[in-house]
Order: structure tokens, then C-alpha cells, then sequence
């Protein structure tokens, strides 16, 4: 870990319990991890560990119920500069894409006017040039996923939230989308917080991949993916590609 | 071919009851002929002559201005009640309390408080379809997917801001469906009020017609009624169509 940089979010000691009427329900045992600037971070577990509740409590979708989450506020004001790619597309079906694109820069009070180029070119990063005009419906669901992360992009967040964006997808149009999504992340410098349960995934787009165990989930390994970047679909057939998933496999169902 | 089967099958029906009053020799009291009816309308008649002109543009207007307030009170009362669960539980059975009542009833009280004329059969006309606006508009603001109010509340907007890009355009297909209701119940409410009281309008002349048993100015008048109310459903469709061209599921259309 890059420990002469300071993180840009801290996580330390959160929790999160679920109480119904006679029950409670620990979703989130006590997760603590730092993620620096313009790092790719994947988070593993497996279903039910509390990963997308971490990422809802760090957009403020959720209150945590113990902990805390810091950051420095003269870097990161995670109240606006936060993108959210959620695991369903979640477009307006009454918007064309590009008013869907432009969706955050409406609630953030933006000027819509001085973003609507941002918007045509973040189509285009995403491969979605000439489809503005369009509705979602008209749409394939890897091209609706497209469209909801150009629009997590569009407020030129710091900090960009991942929660298994690509989980409803077919096999074929995922791996697109992953190296599509690791040339925006070339492109745009951002930090990413990627929430999958697909192990290959996790060490094929990483930086480092945080596990975490089954419920009541505690860290399992935090685990630097030290492969050479800018990575091509070539580096699955890395040595060190298999070590680094066989570790987090062992990590998952061991500890 | 399309657009000529709907004029093709009103034609045909006309034939049919223009056949059978001269086949069957009904008289003119029980049923006149379409086409005495519609000479009633365009020719001057010996007995009663009334201004057709006049009490079409009076019945129009009644229904325009209270289809223009029911749809805009009772998308306005749906938003209302959709805001807040507390003005909703406190006044929703007051809601159903009005539209329980038979508004027919009502309408002489309505008539002691506000006299007769446009204003009290615009109120009656509203009394009579506000409801099936006010439910519909409420069904389409409650059924936001629930995901998709996360996405204006993790970048910390407002209640406002909730209404304004997620509940209220989600329910446009909703309000919709409550105007069309709406607007053939104006058309209803409108006559209704000039029936009770009124010295214009195609409700004045339908009873008064009655009274002198001349009935072929009632046809001609129920002709022009239900003509109002298609006409008005059709703009209100018209406009669903221009103004939600992404909720237009193929051959669905009403």
C-alpha cells in the first residue's frame, strides 16, 4: 500500500446491523480499509457479506450503525463528489440518454447548458456516440449500463462507487465492459470502489482487492494486485494472475 | 382505412334507425328519424327554433373550463396528498366521502349557495370527475420504483427535486389515464348541472324538449353531447401522445 499518500476515504471499523421487530441482523461485522487516490479497489465476498451495504453507507443511502468513514473535506466533499453505478441500470424510461446523462448535474444545480458537450463526449467514451436521442427501452442492457456510467461520470465525481455493475450481464458483453472500464479509469483518473463477487474480475481490474468473509463479514485480506498496467485480456495468462485469484478463493473459503 | 371504419360503423348505424322508424312507422315522439333530428339542428323549425348556436358555444364552454379546472385541481390535490401521509390519511376519506355522494343530489343545495349558471355546473362538473384524477395521479406518483429515488438521494437533493424528476413525470401515463376518464365525466357533470337549472345549453334544451315532448331536438342534442365528449377524449389522447412518446406501448392505444 502507498502509504506516503494520504487516502481519500477511510474506512475504520464500520458496522451495520439490520434490526427487525425481534431479530437483529449483522450485515457489516467491522470492515476498516483506506482507499488512496486514483486507486481501482475491488471489494469480494461472498452474497449477503455487507458489500453493497459498504458502498450504500458511503454514498449516504444507508446510516451505518457503528464507526467511521473520513475524509478530508478541503479534497473530497462526498456529498457531491461521489459517482454511483448501481447493479441495475436504473434509467428514467421518460429521458432520452442524454437527458439521463445529465440527470445528476440537474440535482447538483449545475448549469445544464455548459454540460451538455461533457455529456455527448462521455457517450462517446462509453461507446455510445449517436445513440443521444434515444430511450432507454430502445436500448440492450450492457448499452443501459453504458449510459448509467457516463452519467455517474458527469459531475466529474473523485470517488466513483461500483456495486456489481456488470453482475446482469452476459459473460461475452461483461468482459467488454471491463476493459472498457479500465480505459475510462485510464482515461479519467479516477477512484474506483468496484463491488463484484466474480474473483477474475476483481484481480483482472484491480489495485488492490479487499475480501471480505460471509456474514457477520470481517476483512479477510486486503491483496495488492502488482500487475503490469495498462492491462490487456494477455494478463490473464500472467503467472501471477492465477496466484492472486487462488489467494483470494483461499482467502473466501478458509478464513 | 383506418381512420374511415369508426365514421363507416357510426354511418351504418344511422341507416339502420332511419330504416326502422319508416319500416316500423314509429312515431315521431318515441323516436324520430336521425335526419328529422339533425334538421332540427340546421333549419329553422316552425315550433321550437332554438339558437343552437348559443347553447352549443354554453354547454362548450362549461365543459372546457371545467375539464381545465378539474384536471388541474385534481392533479394538484394528488400531489398534494402524495407530499405529505399526513394530509393524505387526514383528508382521504373526505375525498371518498364527496365522490360517494350522488352529485345529482347535491346539485339543488349547490344551486341555493352560488345561483344557477356557469360557475355552479362548472362546481358540479368537477364534483362529478375530480376523483377518478385525483386516484390515478396518486397511483402514478406512489409507484416510483423505489432504486431510483437513491439515485437523487445519494447526491443529497431535495423532496422537490423527487417530484419534480422522478414522481410526477413517472406518473404523466397515470394522470393521463385520469383526464380521459375526466374528460367524458365533464361532459356529464356539465349537463347535469343545466338540467337542474339553467336557461342555456344543450342540458336546457334536452329538458325543455321534454316538457313540450318535442323529441327531436333531444336527439340532436344527445348527437352534439357525445360528440363533445369523443372529441375531448380525442384531443386528451392526442396530447398523451405528444407530450409521452416513450409510454406508447405498440397497438395499445385507447
Amino acid at each position: 500500500m502507498s502509504e506516503d499518500r494520504t487516502p481519500i476515504i477511510s474506512i475504520r471499523n464500520v458496522k451495520k446491523t439490520y434490526k427487525t421487530r425481534n431479530t437483529e441482523l449483522e450485515a457489516l461485522g467491522d470492515v476498516s480499509f483506506d482507499v488512496f487516490p486514483g486507486e481501482f479497489v475491488s471489494i469480494v465476498g461472498p452474497s449477503g457479506c455487507g458489500k453493497t451495504t459498504l458502498l450504500k453507507i458511503l454514498a449516504g443511502l444507508l446510516p451505518r450503525t457503528s464507526g467511521e468513514i473520513v475524509v478530508d473535506p478541503a479534497n473530497f466533499n462526498i456529498e457531491r463528489e461521489v459517482g454511483f453505478v448501481f447493479q441495475k441500470p436504473l434509467l428514467l424510461h421518460w429521458r432520452k440518454v442524454l437527458d439521463n446523462v445529465l440527470l445528476p448535474i440537474e440535482i447538483l444545480k449545475i448549469d445544464r447548458r455548459s454540460m451538455v458537450d461533457k455529456a455527448r463526449s462521455l457517450l462517446a467514451l462509453v461507446g455510445l456516440e449517436g445513440f443521444e436521442d434515444r430511450y432507454p427501452n430502445e436500448l440492450s442492457g450492457g448499452m443501459q449500463q453504458r449510459v448509467s456510467i457516463a452519467r455517474a461520470l458527469i459531475h466529474d465525481p473523485k470517488l466513483l462507487l461500483m456495486d456489481e455493475p456488470f453482475g446482469a450481464l452476459d459473460a461475452i458483453t461483461r468482459e467488454r465492459l471491463n476493459m472498457e472500464l479500465l480505459q475510462i479509469w485510464e482515461k479519467t483518473k479516477k477512484t474506483i470502489l468496484f463491488v463484484t463477487h466474480g474473483i477474475n474480475e476483481a484481480v483482472f481490474l484491480s489495485d488492490r482487492v479487499v475480501v471480505l468473509t460471509a456474514r457477520p463479514s470481517r476483512m479477510a485480506a486486503s491483496l495488492d494486485i502488482k500487475l503490469p498496467r495498462p492491462r490487456a485480456q494477455t494478463v490473464r495468462t500472467h503467472p501471477d494472475f492465477g496466484r492472486y485469484a487462488l489467494e483470494i478463493y483461499k482467502d473466501l473459503e478458509l478464513s | 382505412m383506418k381512420y374511415l371504419k369508426t365514421p363507416l360503423v357510426i354511418f351504418v348505424l344511422l341507416v339502420i334507425w332511419q330504416t326502422a322508424v319508416i319500416l316500423f312507422k314509429i312515431p315521431e315522439y318515441i323516436l324520430p328519424t336521425p335526419v328529422s333530428a339533425l334538421e332540427h339542428l340546421f333549419l329553422p323549425q316552425p315550433d321550437a327554433d332554438y339558437n343552437w348556436v348559443m347553447h352549443i358555444k354554453a354547454t362548450l364552454l362549461e365543459i372546457v373550463l371545467a375539464f381545465a379546472v378539474t384536471s388541474v385541481a385534481g392533479i394538484s390535490i394528488a400531489i398534494l396528498l402524495a407530499w405529505s401521509d399526513a394530509i393524505r390519511r387526514a383528508s382521504m376519506p373526505l375525498f371518498v366521502f364527496i365522490n360517494s355522494l350522488p352529485i345529482i343530489a347535491v346539485a339543488p343545495l349547490l344551486l341555493l349557495w352560488s345561483g344557477y349558471g356557469l360557475k355552479t355546473n362548472i362546481i358540479i362538473a368537477f364534483l362529478i370527475s375530480f376523483f377518478p384524477v385525483v386516484i390515478n395521479t396518486g397511483t402514478g406518483l406512489a409507484s416510483i420504483e423505489e432504486e431510483l429515488l437513491d439515485l437523487v438521494k445519494y447526491l443529497h437533493g431535495t423532496k422537490l427535486q423527487v417530484f419534480m424528476k422522478l414522481r410526477i413525470p413517472n406518473s404523466l401515463p397515470f394522470i393521463f389515464t385520469g383526464l380521459k376518464i375526466c374528460s367524458t365525466m365533464c361532459v356529464v357533470g356539465a349537463i347535469v348541472g343545466e338540467f337542474i337549472a339553467s336557461d342555456r345549453g344543450l342540458g336546457y334544451i334536452i329538458i325543455n324538449s321534454q316538457y313540450t315532448m318535442d323529441s327531436p331536438p333531444i336527439y340532436a342534442g344527445l348527437m352534439l353531447v357525445s360528440l363533445f365528449g369523443v372529441a375531448l377524449f380525442g384531443l386528451v389522447s392526442l396530447a398523451e401522445r405528444l407530450c409521452i412518446p416513450w409510454a406508447r406501448p405498440a397497438g395499445q392505444e385507447l
